[in-house]
């Protein structure tokens, strides 16, 4: 297990190290002069070489990644050049905050994805079943900003429930707080359950009609311990490796819920900062987010391998 | 014990409901043992299942009655039914492979029964779990029952499938089809085990098969099934040698029996009926040799001595035979010219797989493990223009690599092969475009080898195509003319591979090989996935083909009886070596290898010495 883990660290590694050359590469071929930026479109070619010295933006190409880069393993991350201050405490708050609303909507998915996805494939065929396929479609197929919308209108607007945007610290009140989670947290669900419920189904459905299952039957086992035992541990294999590129596509999502309900983590910093053209700051959030796409991977694959002895230790000889 | 009145079970199919069974009754005394006999579609399988309570949400029971104990299970509730299950009647299922949960410890899957019928804790079951597996032969049960199942062999899932059903001392085990997955030699040790189990136990089996020399072994009560009914009943040896239903008189003499020298073999012509609308009369008329018209009128089971037969006629036929209706005369045996060169030459040929590398610590090192077998080990061989060479071995002894081998569908390692004089093992695979012609091969499995989304016609008429044997205009010509050498009629190129059965698809397969004209054909089991009475068709056939177009066959199979009945000389292969090789009827009956010896020993017969318990002492796999 422990060389299983090591191998997959390594390449989570090797992942970062070239996300971080393409955020890099990209950034700085992209247009516009950063001293430009910063000093106005007033600013006189000899203040903007003296800035460009300054910030080292006449070195070669592989000095500056490099002294960006050692500066990310350090703590360093830089300064926004837009706020004028240390890129590390900003980001640092954003992402608690985006994890907060990504991590509730994660666990909600998870419970009631599966839970929708099993239920459905015990009732196969049935009204139920048709059911949770629609309302799932549904909510896959219409984009985010859309039910953000829709939540909005119904729970802030209509019935007066929530608060239609903003964001409220703990130290302000846990419930305050969680008032604030509430409505971003159902468009994000709302638009991710149909992946998970669809898969859980399927491959809940095809391992029911296996012979195994059958053979549990046999056993006179309970069909709660035939179902949730014996059953879901081998439907469950697909539905991981989904779940970890949802995950994925949560931090694409955070960016459009954060923006509609003006919640202030991780996905406005990203608008925020291409907006304004704040490139340090936009590095820096892009390489976070790889990082975490990275790591839930790794995460889902470990997991992988606890529920499947095939995989486990290598020790696989077909 | 199990008591079974009048069961008919329906399927409903999206062709229309079809009958699987028709009005079955049998019952298993108490400490006896029942076999059900029967080819794929007799409907045995789902005897195993009604009696379980088992049957998919497909199937519909019109009528009849199955008592478990004096207790009618079909009034019961199904909670009632559940905690008979696994609790007073357990079910060994058919593959190994694929009834192990393969996310749970063997142990576990083993013990649970107790966790939910007995109560135990789940640590005591799993202590109960090793002790059970330590009861069915298996050696170090405590490292077994921390193994998931993909770890352990054929052999030892079984066992381990058979302790769990044992588990929580069931009155009645029912097996369905419990060593047909298994090699031979692992197939002798179950038997062995049931047997012993059963002694010692005083369990009642109702054991379900399709091979009767495996049924000789293990029961006292047989019942012959065909198309959803019972067609025959009584003493397992009574039937055997003097089967009376000529449906079990035809599946008797389907068998091909070792010692028994190179008469065709009797097949079964036809199929069964069509289900969705039984006929009215005997069922099995269309195919019976001695159908008379009173066949016509509906048959019913009675009593003939201490037998029940459905057949009309049963006085009559008890004493006629099985004709040898073969497939076609006979014909005058193949000589091989005396002198004449080998069609197929390979010596020394070694091919190696590596199954798994990777990286493991060693210490703190990390370091390349790689772990390899050498399934085709320096072998040599040769084979007669001509000639039948068998090949056997159990699975995994490298018999399938080496076929493919010597046509270079896998690259040997090292080692030359020429087949017909032209030496094949230098050339790179563009240039083999002669030995391509030369030399086919026919595959296991037809429903997997024959594309299924192309007719027959183009199926056959591909390789004559493409190596240029005909123009194109008389291509159709051809096909007939192949269709025609496989004894299938000339419409049939207009189908597609779902459309035939598993013979008809095999023999489309055997065509496809011949349609090069080939001199040399490698047959990969091809009989393995038939049942008796087609795999008796398809063995003659083959045996007719050699005769009349002189072609050689490499011909592999696990079954020793077929392979001593077709080839003219047989090789054993063990580990990928070739262990003994020489003519067929010296190795049957003289073998001189022990390995021979033992997997010619464990083959369960229909003839012979009726038992033949205690010189196969249960071994570790």
């Amino acid at each position: 297990m422990t060389a299983y883990i090591t191998r997959r660290l390594l390449f989570v590694v090797l992942v970062l190290v070239a996300v971080s050359m393409l955020v890099f590469g990209i950034t700085v071929l992209l247009p516009g002069n950063v001293a430009y930026l910063i000093l106005g479109q007033f600013a006189t070619p000899e203040q903007v070489h003296v800035l460009e010295l300054k910030l080292g933006l006449t070195d070669p190409v592989w000095l500056q990644y490099w002294r960006w880069a050692s500066g990310f393993l350090t703590g360093d991350l830089g300064v926004s050049t837009l706020m004028d201050r240390p890129i590390g405490p900003l980001l640092a708050d954003a992402i608690s905050r985006s994890l907060m609303l990504t991590g509730a909507s994660f666990f909600l998915i998870v419970v009631i994805g599966l839970g929708l996805g099993i239920v459905a494939a015990l009732r196969h065929g049935r009204p139920l079943d048709h059911g949770i396929s629609i309302g799932t479609y549904l909510g896959i197929a219409a984009p985010e900003f859309f039910w953000a919308i829709i939540v909005i209108i119904v729970f802030a607007a209509w019935l007066g429930w929530l608060p239609s945007s903003g964001y409220e610290p703990i130290s302000s009140g846990v419930g305050n707080w969680a008032l604030h989670l509430i409505a971003p947290t159902i468009t994000l669900v709302l638009g991710h359950l149909a992946h998970v419920s669809r898969l859980t189904r399927s491959s809940m459905i095809e391992v029911l009609e296996s012979p195994y299952i059958t053979a549990a039957r046999a056993k006179g086992l309970p069909e709660r311990v035939v179902v949730l035992h014996h059953a879901l541990r081998n439907a469950l294999l697909p539905t991981i490796t989904v779940l970890a590129l949802d995950f994925g596509r949560l931090m694409g999502g955070i960016v459009v819920v954060e923006t509609v309900f003006a919640y202030p983590g991780l996905g406005r910093l990203i608008i925020f900062s291409i907006q304004n053209r704040d490139i340090p700051t936009l590095q820096a959030s892009i390489l976070v987010v790889a990082a975490i796409y990275a790591l839930a991977n790794l995460f889902a694959d470990l997991l992988y391998a606890r529920f499947n002895p095939k995989i486990r230790y290598g020790r696989n000889v077909g | 014990m199990l008591q079974i009145d009048d069961l008919t079970v329906r399927y409903r199919t999206p062709g229309g409901e079809i009958e699987a069974l028709s009005s079955i009754s049998v019952n298993v005394e108490k400490g006896a043992t029942l076999a059900l006999v029967g080819e794929s579609g007799s409907g045995k399988s789902t005897v195993a299942l009604a009696a379980m309570g088992l049957l998919p949400h497909e199937a519909t029971i019109p009528a009849g009655r199955i008592a478990f104990d004096g207790n009618d299970i079909m009034t019961m509730p199904a909670e009632a039914r559940r905690q008979l299950r696994g609790s007073r009647m357990a079910l060994v299922f058919q593959d190994p492979f694929s009834v192990l949960n393969p996310s749970l410890r063997i142990g576990e899957q083993v013990g649970e029964g107790l966790v939910y019928h007995r109560d135990f804790s789940t640590e005591r079951a799993f202590a109960r779990a090793i002790e059970l597996l330590d009861e069915v032969g298996i050696v170090n049960p405590e490292a077994v029952a921390k193994a998931y199942p993909h770890e352990l062999s054929g052999g030892m899932r079984q066992r381990a499938l058979i302790a769990g059903a044992l588990a929580s001392e069931p009155d009645l085990l029912i097996l369905d089809e419990p060593t047909t997955a298994l090699d031979v030699t692992i197939e002798a040790q179950i038997l062995e085990l049931l047997e012993q189990l059963r002694i010692r136990r005083g369990l009642t089996m109702l054991f379900i098969s399709h091979n009767l020399g495996v049924v000789r072994r293990i029961a006292d009560q047989v019942a012959v099934l065909y198309a959803g009914q019972i067609v025959e009943q009584g003493a397992t040896e009574d039937i055997l040698h003097r089967p009376v239903h000529p449906y079990a008189k035809g599946l008797l003499a389907a068998i091909p029996r070792l010692g028994e020298k190179k008469q065709r073999l009797a097949a079964i012509p036809g199929r069964l009926p069509d289900l969705r609308k039984p006929p009215v009369g005997c069922r099995f008329a269309g195919r019976c040799p001695f159908a008379t018209p009173d066949s016509a009128a509906p048959q019913i089971l009675r009593d003939l001595g201490d037998r029940k037969v459905r057949c009309t006629n049963a006085e009559h036929l008890r004493d006629t035979p099985w004709p040898h209706l073969g497939d076609g005369a006979p014909g005058e045996a193949f000589t091989a010219p005396v002198d004449s060169a080998p069609i197929v030459v390979a010596q020394k040929l070694s091919k190696s797989f590596t199954l798994s590398s990777g990286f493991s610590f060693k210490g703190w090192r990390p370091a390349a493990t790689v772990k390899r077998i050498k399934p085709v080990d320096d072998i040599s061989v040769e084979i007669a223009p001509g000639e039948v060479l068998g090949l056997v071995g159990e699975s995994g002894s490298g018999k399938t690599t080496l076929g493919r081998t010597i046509l270079r569908l896998v690259e040997p390692e090292s080692g030359t092969i020429r087949i017909a004089g032209e030496t094949v093992s230098d050339k790179p695979q563009r240039a083999l475009e002669a030995m391509r012609r030369t030399a086919q091969i026919v595959f296991q499995n037809p429903d997997s080898s024959l594309n299924p989304r192309k007719t027959v016609g183009e199926l056959l008429g591909r390789p004559i195509e493409r190596f240029g044997l005909a123009p194109k205009a008389d291509i159709p010509a051809r096909v007939r003319s192949l269709l025609d050498l496989v004894r299938l009629p000339a419409h049939y190129a207009d189908r597609y591979a779902h459309q035939m059965s598993g013979g008809e698809k095999q023999r489309v397969g055997i065509a496809r090989a011949l349609a090069t004209e080939p001199r040399f054909i490698v047959c990969d089991e091809p009989v393995s996935a038939l049942d008796v009475s087609v795999q008796a068709a398809i063995v003659n056939l083959l045996a007719d083909l050699r005769d009349r177009l002189g072609v050689a066959y490499l011909f592999i199979s696990h079954d020793i009886s077929v392979v001593a009945h077709l080839a003219d000389r047989v090789a054993v292969m063990h580990l990928g070596k070739i262990v003994e090789i020489g003519a067929a009827d010296e190795i049957m009956n003289a073998p001189q290898h022990p390995y021979t010896i033992k997997l010619l020993s464990a083959v369960p017969r229909v003839d012979g010495p009726a038992r033949q318990t205690g010189h196969l002492a249960a071994q570790p796999d």
